[in-house]
C-alpha cells in the first residue's frame, strides 16, 4: 500500500485494524555531542495494540522521553543519528519527512508534554491554541472550531470553558494548563497518544484528577497510550503494559500485574524497593540503589546496570544480556534474573563477598554478612532468547 | 478557624520550637495574599515534623518565616528560648546559625562560580571560625558525612554534579555550623526515585548522628511518612490536622487528609483506593473561603461550616483536627494496628 498515491496519506480505519498499531522495531537515537556520540535509545522494540496502554518507566537519562518523540518523528536535524523503524497502522512512519508527517501529527499520534507552561504559547490566548489544530488539519471553519474547543474544554474537565477561551495560560493553574493541553492533543482525534510525564510538576490530588481524565477519555476514544514517566506508581493501576527502560534498553517487559508479581530485572526490583510505601512504618530504611545511571556516551560493556546491580557477577560486566522470554508478554534482559535460583546463589554470593550494592539492597551491615561460602554461581540458561 | 486554636500545644519545657498564631502575607491592598494565616505548632529536640500539603497550601512559607526569611506580620517564634521575630538583624544573624535551611532545587541554590569546598566552608568564613586551612578541613570531613569525595569533588564547580550529589553538599553547607534545626523544603522532590531514597537515608542517619531537630516540608505523604515523627496537613494557609504518621494513615480525622491519601498513587497494581471526589483547584488565597477553608472542596461540608471556622480539637491521644465533623469522634477508640502488611516480594 502506497501511502503517498496523491501526496495524502491514508491510514486505514482503527476499527478496521488487524495487527497492532504501533511497531516499533531496533529504535535507536543517537546524538552526535562534542563528547561523543550519546546513545539515548539504543535499540528498542515493542508493539502497541489499538485500546491498550503501555506505561514506559525508567529514570531520568533512561531515555524514556527521547523514545516517545523518536516515535513521533519529533526529533529532526543531522546531529540525530536515527535508526530502526517505526510502524504506525501498518505505515513506516519513520521513513516519512517532516511535511508528511504533518498529515500523522494530531490526526492520528498525538503528545502530552510535561510542562504545559512551556509547551503552551505564553502571548497566545487558550482558545487559538485548541482551535489551531481543528481549523488546519480537520478545516473547520472558525464558528465550528470554537464550538469543538468548547466541547472539548467541557469534556476534559474545564469549567466555564467558553470563558476560558479568552484566557492566556498564566492566568490558569498547572491543573488546568494541562488539561488544555490534553485538550489540545485530543482535538483532532488521535488513535494514539504519547504522554510523556503529563503529571510530574502537578500535586498529588490534581494528578489522580489528570490520571482518570486521561483514562477516561482513552476508554471513551478507544485510543492507544503511551504513558512515560518516573513514577511506578503512577503506571501501576493505569496501564495494560510496562516497559522498564535503563540506559536507552528496555530491560524488562510485561504486563502490569505480571511485572510487579514476578518480577525478573534486579534494575525493576530496585527501583520498586526505593519507593517509600504509605503502608510501610514510619522511619523504615529505604532499600535505595546505590551510584547512579551510566554515561550514554561510554556505556559501560556487558550489562549496563551491571555497576549498580546487587546480583552482579562476572559475567555481567563481559556480556551484555539478552532479551529473554520468562511467560506470556514478559520479556527481561538479565544473567541472574530475581526470583530464580541463580540470582538467589548470585546475591548470596555477592553478600559473602560484601558487595557493596548487595549489601545496601538487602540492608545487611557489612559485618554481619553471610558466614558460610555460597558456590560460585552460573548464569541461567531458561528462557529462549526473544526475536 | 480552620487551624486555629493551640490545643494541640504541648505544655511542658522540653519543647526546641513553638511557633504561635503565625501570620505571613505578601503584597498590599487588593492584592494582598495571605499565605499563613494564623498557624501554631511546636517541635520538641530531635524530633521531625512533617508538613505536607498542596502547591499554594503555605508549607513553604511556613518553613521560610520560621528562619525568619520572610519576616511574619504577626505571631511568636520562640526557638531554644529565644524569640526569633523581635530579634534585630544582628542577633537574628547570631541565631540564624543554629537554624539552617535546605531547599528545592539543589542546582540553582548553589553558586554555579564557586568551588565546592568553598561553598561548604563558606558559613564558618562568614563566622571567622578557624583558619582556611581548619575550615577547609572541617569541610572536607562534612562533605565525606555526606558522602561526597572531599579530595576528587572539593576543588569541582556545582555543575558539574548531579542533582543528587548538588544535595548532598547543600547539606553538608546546612550542617557545618552544627544548627539545632534543620528546615527541609522539598529537599527531595526534584529528585529521582531512586537518589530519592539515598537522601532520604542520608538525612535518617545525620540525624542519629548529629541530634538535629527536623521540620520537613513536603507534598508526598509517603516520602513524609518515611521520615516524620509528627506530621502537620495544611490547606490554604491553615494547620487541618496534626498526629503521628502512623495514625495519620491508618485513620485520618480530617476529610482533607483523606482526600489527600486517597490520591497517593501506590505502586501495586489493583491498589487503586476508592476516589474521594476531591474535585477543583486550591481556591484563591486571596479571597478564602468563609468559616472552614476546605468546604468548597470538602465532600461533608455543612451549612456550619461556611459559618464557623473549626477550632484544633483532640479527636483522639496525641491526634488533632480542625474540622466541625471529624472522621475520628473524639472518645472513640481506634483500632489497633494489625499486623505489618505482607511486602509484596520476601525482603532477604
Amino acid at each position: 500500500m502506497s501511502p503517498k498515491a496523491d501526496g495524502q496519506l491514508r491510514f486505514p480505519d482503527v476499527a478496521d485494524l488487524n495487527g497492532p498499531i504501533l511497531e516499533v522495531e531496533n529504535l535507536t537515537t543517537h546524538f552526535q555531542s562534542d563528547r561523543g556520540l550519546v546513545r539515548a535509545v539504543d535499540g528498542v522494540s515493542f508493539t502497541l495494540d489499538r485500546g491498550r496502554t503501555l506505561g514506559v518507566v525508567g529514570e531520568s537519562g533512561s531515555g524514556k522521553t527521547v523514545l516517545s518523540r523518536s516515535v513521533m518523528g519529533l526529533l529532526q536535524g543531522n546531529r540525530v543519528v536515527k535508526g530502526g523503524t517505526v510502524r504506525y497502522a501498518g505505515h513506516e512512519i519513520s521513513a516519512l519527512s517532516p511535511a508528511e508527517l504533518r498529515q500523522v501529527w494530531a490526526v492520528q499520534i498525538a503528545m502530552v508534554f510535561q510542562d504545559p507552561m512551556t509547551a503552551l504559547n505564553p502571548v497566545v490566548r487558550i482558545g487559538r491554541q485548541v482551535t489551531e489544530g481543528l481549523r488546519i488539519r480537520l478545516g473547520l471553519d472558525r464558528k465550528a472550531a470554537t464550538e469543538t474547543a468548547v466541547a472539548l474544554l467541557e469534556s476534559v474537565g474545564i469549567p466555564s470553558p467558553a470563558a476560558r477561551l479568552r484566557n492566556y495560560p498564566h492566568e490558569l493553574s498547572g491543573g488546568m494548563r494541562q488539561r488544555v493541553m490534553i485538550a489540545i492533543a485530543l482535538a483532532c482525534g488521535p488513535k494514539l497518544l504519547l504522554a510523556d510525564e503529563p503529571t510530574t510538576g502537578l500535586d498529588v490530588t490534581v494528578q489522580a484528577q489528570i490520571l482518570d481524565l486521561l483514562g477516561e477519555q482513552q476508554q471513551e476514544r478507544s485510543m492507544a497510550m503511551i504513558l512515560v514517566t518516573h513514577d511506578l506508581g503512577v503506571v501501576a493501576n493505569r496501564t495494560d503494559e510496562i516497559a522498564v527502560m535503563y540506559a536507552g534498553k528496555i530491560v524488562e517487559k510485561a504486563p502490569t500485574t505480571e511485572l510487579f508479581a514476578h518480577t525478573r530485572m534486579p534494575y525493576t526490583e530496585a527501583l520498586l524497593r526505593s519507593i517509600p510505601r504509605l503502608t510501610d512504618p514510619s522511619h523504615m530504611r529505604l532499600r535505595a540503589i546505590p551510584g547512579r545511571p551510566p554515561d550514554l556516551v561510554n556505556p559501560p560493556a556487558g550489562c549496563r546496570f551491571a555497576p549498580r546491580c546487587p546480583y552482579v557477577q562476572e559475567q555481567c560486566r563481559q556480556a551484555e544480556p539478552p532479551l529473554r522470554n520468562a511467560g506470556p508478554g514478559h520479556q527481561f534482559a538479565c544473567w541472574f534474573p530475581v526470583g530464580s535460583s541463580e540470582g538467589e546463589q548470585a546475591l548470596a554470593y555477592n553478600l559473602h563477598h560484601k558487595v557493596p550494592a548487595a549489601l545496601a539492597f538487602t540492608g545487611t551491615r557489612a559485618d554481619n554478612a553471610l558466614a558460610a561460602v555460597p558456590p560460585e554461581p552460573t548464569p541461567t540458561g531458561d528462557g529462549e532468547v526473544a526475536s | 478557624m480552620t487551624g486555629g486554636g493551640t490545643a494541640h500545644l504541648r505544655s511542658g519545657q522540653d519543647i526546641l520550637l513553638r511557633v504561635q498564631d503565625l501570620e505571613v502575607s505578601f503584597g498590599s491592598g487588593p492584592h494582598r495574599v495571605q499565605a499563613v494565616s494564623g498557624i501554631s505548632f511546636d517541635v520538641a529536640p530531635g524530633e521531625t515534623l512533617g508538613v505536607v500539603g498542596e502547591s499554594g497550601c503555605g508549607k513553604s512559607t511556613t518553613g521560610r518565616a520560621v528562619a525568619q526569611v520572610h519576616r511574619p506580620d504577626a505571631g511568636t517564634v520562640r526557638f531554644d528560648g529565644t524569640e526569633l521575630t523581635t530579634l534585630g538583624s544582628r542577633e537574628l544573624r547570631q541565631a540564624r546559625t543554629k537554624v539552617q535551611m535546605i531547599f528545592q532545587d539543589p542546582i540553582s541554590s548553589l553558586n554555579p562560580r564557586r568551588r565546592i569546598l568553598d561553598i561548604v566552608s563558606e558559613p564558618l568564613a562568614i563566622w571567622g571560625l578557624g583558619t582556611k586551612e581548619e575550615r577547609h578541613r572541617k569541610a572536607a570531613t562534612m562533605l565525606e558525612a555526606v558522602g561526597i569525595d572531599p579530595a576528587q569533588a572539593g576543588g569541582r564547580r556545582p555543575t558539574e554534579f548531579s542533582g543528587g550529589q548538588c544535595q548532598r553538599i547543600s547539606i553538608a553547607r546546612a550542617l557545618i555550623l552544627e544548627p539545632k534545626l534543620l528546615i527541609c523544603d522539598e529537599p527531595v522532590s526534584a529528585l529521582d526515585v531512586s537518589v530519592q531514597a539515598q537522601i532520604l537515608n542520608l538525612l535518617q542517619d545525620l540525624k542519629e548522628e548529629r541530634a538535629i531537630t527536623m521540620v520537613f516540608i513536603a507534598h508526598d505523604l509517603a516520602v513524609v511518612k518515611n521520615v516524620s515523627d509528627r506530621v502537620a496537613v495544611m490547606y490554604l494557609g491553615k494547620l487541618c490536622e496534626l498526629t503521628t504518621p502512623d495514625a495519620l494513615y491508618r485513620q485520618p480525622a480530617h476529610p482533607y487528609s483523606e482526600a489527600l491519601l486517597a490520591s497517593i498513587p501506590e505502586p501495586v497494581p489493583g491498589s487503586e483506593r476508592g476516589h474521594t471526589g476531591l474535585t477543583g483547584d486550591l481556591p484563591s488565597p486571596i479571597d478564602p473561603p468563609s468559616g472552614c477553608r476546605f468546604r468548597t472542596r470538602c465532600p461533608y461540608a455543612q451549612e456550619l461550616c461556611a459559618r464557623e471556622e473549626p477550632p484544633m480539637a483532640e479527636v483522639a491521644p496525641g491526634q488533632f483536627a480542625a474540622c466541625h465533623f471529624p472522621l475520628v469522634k473524639p472518645g472513640q477508640v481506634l483500632p489497633e494496628p494489625g499486623p505489618a502488611p505482607e511486602p509484596p516480594r520476601p525482603v532477604l
